[in-house]
This record gives structure tokens, C-alpha cells and sequence, in this order.
């Protein structure tokens, strides 16, 4: 393990705490490197979950030369996930230009896995077990896997297993017409039976996040992200792919009255009432991301560039199944550990990146912070938790323009907050800061502290 | 009850009970019932009743249980279940078998059982009474390992014969008024189709064709096939989830019939100690497009008065309308 040569080595007979334990050495952020993502059923609805990963990755590759190198380590995952992709990462990394030496898992945790395939990279740098890695996410909703159904299914598990003739007729004759039907993916919670959509339409209600509020957010994501590619922003993060070299989804053009005259489609036979559209929610997406993770002696020895540090990340989970909280509502819990633990507020940070899984997510997220009554009996703090300055929030835009290819969205938020604060340099004497929030299915949330390297 | 059980064989055939539950059904219809308003008190006992594993995990597939080795207390209703049918079945029982209504149903499961454990069931009626439609019977079943005293498992289920008025069983002089039920918002969604009875009865053994298609149940006089009640009630109960722990008291009363296919809106409350500890989960459910109430129960930890919601409630009788 390298030094580095930061700080001093904890005396002896210090007491084993987080606190007093050495710190481990820094992991930067050196870059990132994603495609456009694509409207399902567009530009990539003939592309695989490998190929778009392939594509990210090479794309990576090539704008920091790194053919042939044998990294420490890929890490990627795809939600939408087919069986017989159970190396998907380790087969892009076979098919790309990186050295074939270069080991690789995939991790999968819904939404949060692109941020989850950072922070566990990060550790392993800060740790010294690797020097080098790449943090990705891919995924197709145009691609999706599709499965045969239940009764199919058992039939030809036991075909498998019998041995006999008569056996096997019997087991066949078992089948009917229905048990032929396929079975796409639902976006369904497996516990409750409510999509995503309408979970959220139910948290939208509780927290009283008016229709206007959330076209709002998403006006201000389409014009952030327009005039972030009109700026050069994403010149490069991004590698174009398939004919797209903008994030199809993007409407750069779109307006107040156009998000108003869109028909609410979550949470109408909910008997709450019906806010969220098409507009202030995500499409369906395809895309793929990924980050370049490097400890300082690695990124110096090649001259490359040091973005932002990863400090500290934090996992929370809610109890939604029975409605105790919103389905995507965890990082409204993790958030205030993480910044508790680094004795830090809101309004320490330069820039605040909440996944806009839809606006009334982010709208929800704000206005629990916000609840003094939350923050005593939820958080247990003397009061509200804090007020996110809406000018620091999502400042190139979100998911709600660019889209979000589930898995892929942790890395190409974390690519664009870093390069944020690497421009943005230092504030108040100190390093510019950022925080991520990221939602997911099952009530999970993971959220992490970049600062500029 | 006074008298022995009688001692059954084996457990009795279902589809058998129903085909005679019909020819006895006719014969009334043609004879008169002639029967007086007195419950058999003999009850029906079968022993060393073993589980099929498949078919337990079937049925903890279907409804939604985790696959332990442990018996879902809606798993050993329908295990006793043809015996009850069988009570209900007897010469001397005073009311018509088919059509019944499921009124609602009360379990204690005092002690966890395990599929590996060879079980007696013994089942028998009481509670004979007048409801403001017909009149009500109580089937109750109990469950022990075998050749042990301790009742593991018990079973209340309450059952309506419609428009069935035995002498000398009187009307409650008043029913009190039906309470408004205003859907809360809900904390799950079952999408139910047009198989889920078939697909319950083939892990219940309970082909009840009321359940099974819209032919059969029109055959019966009923619009569309309606769901099991203890289809409804077990994924309820699978939905509270493990917090229940291995030992409690589970209540539901049924409202409306569950026409299939149809989607039915549920919420789940759970109340805590002060400890942290669970309580009790309330549930109820309802149909999101109507907002008619479907069904409402509780589970409650064994430690607790279930404190039945209700339960002194005249239940509107709604199920089958032949």
C-alpha cells in the first residue's frame, strides 16, 4: 500500500475510531465518459446492455489512453439484466481496448448501481488493495430481458430432470396455450404491486408537491442540460454512439405550457390526486456510464488529471412496504448521516446533485428537509434538517432531461459533479464541494460526498 | 363440545363433499329440509395428517410467503379444511352446504408447525344463530402434532346461509347501521386475473366452482367467478410479513365479493410497543375504482388482545347472491 503522505499516523493508543484511525489515502476522480442516452424503443433499441457498456467504456478509453492497460479493477451492473449476462462487465472489458488481464465484477442494487460500483471502487483505492478502476452502469429498457412464464418455466425444469419417455409426456402434457405467453419485465414493486410511479405519486400527495412545482423542476432540468451542451459542457463525457451525440431525450425547446398540457399518469386510481405526467418523470431510457477511479501516484505517473475525490458515501433503506415512508425516500435519511458524520450542513456545498427520478422525488426530498416536525421525530435533530439553495441543485440539469438508463445514472452524475468542482476549484478557502443523491427500487438510497482534488 | 370426535380414515375428499353437497341441495329442494334448528355435536377427527412439500411450496410461491419449513396459517386452514366441509356435510347438519357464505374467519396460530410434523385435525360446529339475512354457523377446526393434548393451530369460520331461517332461531332484533368506509391510500396493489381462483385452488384443494371460471360460476347464479376469501385473507397475512413473528391472531370479515379479474387496493397499519417491538397490523382492502370495501382483519402478536375491529359488526352479506 502507497503512502499518502497527508497525514500523520495515528498515535498509539488511540482509541479505534473512524475519527482517530489513519486516513486511508485519497481516490480521484479522473474522469468520466458516457453516451448520449437514448429514448427506449430509439437510437439503441437494437443495442445490448454489453454493447452500450463496450461502447462507454472504449470511449473512456480512448480519451485517456488507456488501451492495453491492465486496470485495477471494472465495476459495472445493469438493473434490467439478462441471465446469460451474469459477466456482463467482465465480457465489456474482453471486448474492449483495455488490457485483457483487467479483472471485473457486476453489481446490481437498482438504481444506486452506478454510485454503489464508485464507492465500493473508491474504498478498494482508498485502501491500497488497487491504483486503478472504472465505475460504470448500464441499461436498456428497449433491450429487456423477456422470461418465459412460471408454468413454462417448471415444465421444462422437470423435462430436464426426467429420465424416462412416459415421464416426459406427462410433464408436457402439462402445458397450456397461457403458459407460452412471454413475460416482459414489470416496473412493479414486488412487494406492494405499485409501480414506481405510483409509489411516488402517493409521496407526492403526502408531502402536498404541487403539479406546478414539479413542471417547474423539469423546465429548469431541459434548459440546465441545453445550455450545458451548448456551453461545451459535455465535450468530454460524452462519446457520441449510434448517430446521437446529444441525450435524445433532451427538449431544449420544451415550456411551461407544454409541460402544463401534458395529462397526469401516475396515481389516477390511487384517489390521491393525479400531478405527475410525462413530463416531470423520467422516461424510459437506454445508455450507459462510466468513471475513471485512480489513487494520486497512479494519476500523476500518467499525467492525468485529477477531478474531485471521493470522501465519503452513506446507504440508507426506508420501510415503504407498508407505507411508513415513500418508496424513494431513502437518501432523506442518508444524507443527513453522511453530512452529520463530516460535521457538515447543506450549506456547505457547492453543488447538490438529487437523481431526478421524477421532479416530485426531488420536491419530496426538499420539502422533508425542510419539515421541522420531520426533522425532530424522522431524523432527530432540534429542527428541520436544511434548505437546499435551489441555484446550487441539479445545475447542469438531471435524469428528467437527460433520461436515466437506470445503472448508468450514478456515473453520469458523478462525472459531471466533478467536473464541476474541479472547475468551480475551491470556495471559502476550501475545496469545491458536492453531494449525490440517489434513489432506487426497494426503498434504497445512496448518497456520496465529492470535494475538488 | 360434549361428544368424541368420530375418527376418520383419511381426509376426506372435497370434490366428493361438493357433488354430495348437491345432490343434498336437490333432494331439499324437492323433500323440504325438514331440519331442526340443532347442531350435530359430534365433530371429525383425522390423524397423522401429513404435509406434501410440493404443495406447500406452491402455496408459499403463490401467495407470497417466504418457502420455510414452517406452515402458513392460511396453509393449514385449507389443510383442514375438507374436514370441516365434512361436518357441514353430515346428514344431521341443518343447513344447505352450497352457497354459503364466508363471513369472515378468526385463526390463533398459538404454535409454529413444521411440514415434517405428522398433525391431528379434528373439526367440528357451534354457534348456531340468527343473522338479519339467514343463518350463521361457526365451523371450528383445531390442529395438534399428533398424539399431543396442545391445540398448535385454531380456526373460527363463520359461514351465512343465506335466506335460511331455522325454527326457533331468531333474528338480531336490530342491525346497527353500516359503517362509512372511506379508502385510506393504499400501501399495495394486487393485479388479480382471471386464473387466480384456479390457481389457489390447485394449492387449496378447494375447486369450489364459484372460484374456478366465469362458466362454472354462472352455473352457480353468480355473474363472474369471485376470488377465494382465504385467497384474499393469506396474502394479507403474507403481506404483513415477517415481523409477525411464529405466533399470532389473524381476523378478517369479507365485504364485497372480489369479481375476477380485478385489481383490489390494500393498506396495511402496523402499531408498535414502545419498545419497537410490532404490535398488531390492520388491514383492509377495497376495490380503488368503487371504493367498496373488499375485506378488513388484523394480525396481532399472540401477547395481545386481538381486539377484533368490528368484530360485534353485522357484516353485510354480499358474497353469493343465488
Amino acid at each position: 500500500m502507497s503512502s499518502d503522505g497527508q497525514s500523520a499516523p495515528a498515535p498509539a493508543g488511540t482509541p479505534s475510531n473512524a475519527a482517530a484511525a489513519p486516513a486511508p489515502r485519497r481516490a480521484v476522480i479522473v474522469g468520466g465518459n458516457r453516451i448520449p442516452f437514448a429514448r427506449a424503443g430509439g437510437a439503441y433499441a437494437k443495442s445490448s446492455n454489453q454493447d452500450m457498456l463496450t461502447a462507454a467504456l472504449d470511449g473512456l478509453i480512448a480519451r485517456f489512453g488507456l488501451q492495453d492497460e491492465r486496470l485495477g479493477e471494472v465495476a459495472a451492473g445493469a438493473v434490467l439484466k439478462h441471465s446469460r449476462d451474469f459477466n456482463l462487465t467482465r465480457e465489456a472489458v474482453l471486448g474492449s481496448a483495455l488490457s485483457a488481464e483487467t479483472p471485473a465484477y457486476d453489481l446490481q442494487q437498482a438504481c444506486a448501481t452506478g454510485l454503489e460500483t464508485l464507492v465500493g471502487l473508491s474504498n478498494k483505492i482508498r485502501l491500497g488493495q488497487i491504483d486503478s478502476a472504472v465505475a460504470g452502469g448500464v441499461d436498456s429498457a428497449s433491450d429487456a430481458p423477456v422470461v418465459v412464464s412460471e408454468g413454462l418455466r417448471d415444465v421444462i425444469l422437470d423435462l430436464n430432470r426426467a429420465r424416462k419417455l412416459p415421464q416426459r409426456l406427462q410433464i408436457l402434457s402439462r402445458l397450456r396455450p397461457k403458459d407460452l405467453a412471454p413475460l416482459a419485465p414489470g416496473t412493479a414493486e414486488p412487494r406492494t404491486g405499485l409501480s414506481m410511479g405510483e409509489h411516488q405519486a402517493l409521496t407526492t400527495a403526502q408531502w402536498k408537491i404541487t403539479r406546478e412545482a414539479q413542471d417547474e423542476l423539469a423546465l429548469n432540468s431541459h434548459r440546465n442540460l441545453a445550455a450545458a451542451y451548448e456551453s461545451g459542457f459535455f465535450d468530454d463525457l460524452i462519446t457520441p454512439y449510434r448517430g446521437l451525440s446529444r441525450d435524445g431525450n433532451l427538449r431544449a425547446d420544451t415550456s411551461a405550457d407544454k409541460l402544463a398540457s401534458l395529462k397526469p399518469v401516475f396515481g389516477k386510481n390511487l384517489g390521491v390526486g393525479a400531478t405527475m405526467t410525462a413530463g416531470n418523470s423520467t422516461p424510459l431510457t437506454d445508455g450507459a456510464s462510466t468513471v475513471l477511479l485512480a489513487s494520486d501516484e497512479w494519476a500523476d505517473a500518467r499525467d492525468l488529471p485529477k477531478l474531485a475525490v471521493v470522501v465519503d458515501a452513506e446507504a440508507a433503506a426506508v420501510d415503504f412496504v407498508h407505507g411508513k415512508d415513500g418508496l424513494l425516500m431513502a437518501p432523506v435519511f442518508a444524507v443527513p448521516r453522511l453530512l452529520a458524520r463530516h460535521g457538515l450542513t447543506l450549506a456547505d456545498f457547492d453543488f447538490i446533485e438529487i437523481h431526478e427520478a421524477f421532479a416530485a422525488t426531488v420536491l419530496s426530498t426538499l420539502a422533508a428537509w425542510e419539515d421541522e416536525d420531520f426533522g425532530r421525530t424522522r431524523l432527530g435533530l432540534d429542527g428541520a434538517f436544511g434548505k437546499v439553495d435551489r441555484a446550487r441543485l441539479n445545475v447542469n440539469g438531471s435524469s428528467l432531461a437527460a433520461g436515466h438508463p437506470f445503472a448508468a445514472t450514478g456515473g453520469r452524475i458523478v462525472a459531471s459533479l466533478a467536473k464541476l468542482l474541479h472547475a468551480k476549484g475551491s470556495s471559502e478557502g476550501r475545496p469545491a464541494r458536492g453531494l449525490v443523491s440517489v434513489c432506487a427500487a426497494g426503498g434504497l438510497g445512496v448518497v456520496a460526498i465529492l470535494e475538488s482534488a | 363440545m360434549a361428544a368424541r370426535p368420530v375418527v376418520l380414515g383419511e381426509m376426506p375428499s372435497l370434490s366428493k363433499l361438493y357433488v354430495n353437497a348437491a345432490a343434498q341441495a336437490a333432494r331439499h329442494r324437492l323433500l323440504g329440509s325438514g331440519n331442526a334448528a340443532v347442531l350435530p355435536e359430534e365433530g371429525h377427527q383425522v390423524r397423522g395428517v401429513t404435509v406434501d412439500v410440493a404443495n406447500l411450496t406452491a402455496y408459499q410461491h403463490l401467495l407470497g410467503e417466504t418457502a420455510s419449513d414452517v406452515l402458513p396459517a392460511g396453509f393449514v386452514h385449507a389443510l383442514a379444511f375438507p374436514l370441516a366441509m365434512s361436518v357441514m356435510n353430515r346428514d344431521d347438519f341443518p343447513l344447505p352446504l352450497l352457497g354459503m357464505i364466508h363471513l369472515r374467519n378468526r385463526v390463533e396460530q398459538r404454535v409454529p408447525l413444521v411440514f415434517t410434523q405428522p398433525l391431528d385435525i379434528t373439526a367440528h360446529v357451534e354457534n348456531l344463530q340468527g343473522h338479519r339475512s339467514g343463518t350463521q354457523v361457526d365451523v371450528v377446526a383445531e390442529v395438534r402434532k399428533s398424539g399431543t393434548g396442545a391445540v398448535c393451530w385454531r380456526g373460527v369460520s363463520t359461514y351465512l346461509a343465506k335466506g335460511v331461517f331455522l325454527p326457533g332461531i331468531d333474528k338480531p332484533a336490530a342491525h346497527p347501521a353500516r359503517e362509512e368506509f372511506r379508502a385510506p391510500d393504499p400501501t399495495a396493489l394486487w393485479q388479480l386475473g382471471v386464473d387466480t381462483g384456479r390457481a389457489y385452488a390447485a394449492v387449496s384443494g378447494d375447486f369450489n366452482p364459484i372460484h374456478l371460471s366465469v362458466l362454472s360460476a354462472k352455473a352457480l347464479g353468480m355473474r363472474r367467478s369471485i376470488a377465494h376469501g382465504m385467497y384474499l385473507a393469506s396474502r394479507a397475512l403474507a403481506d404483513v410479513g415477517p415481523s409477525r413473528g411464529d405466533s399470532f391472531t389473524w381476523e378478517v370479515e369479507f365485504d364485497a365479493p372480489v369479481f375476477l379479474p380485478c385489481r383490489v387496493a390494500l393498506d396495511i397499519s402496523t402499531e408498535q410497543e414502545t419498545s419497537g417491538a410490532w404490535k398488531r397490523s390492520d388491514f383492509v382492502a377495497w376495490n380503488p375504482h368503487s371504493g367498496r370495501r373488499h375485506f378488513k382483519g388484523s394480525v396481532a402478536s399472540a401477547d395481545v388482545d386481538a381486539g377484533a375491529p368490528g368484530r360485534e359488526d353485522q357484516v353485510q352479506a354480499t358474497h353469493v347472491s343465488q
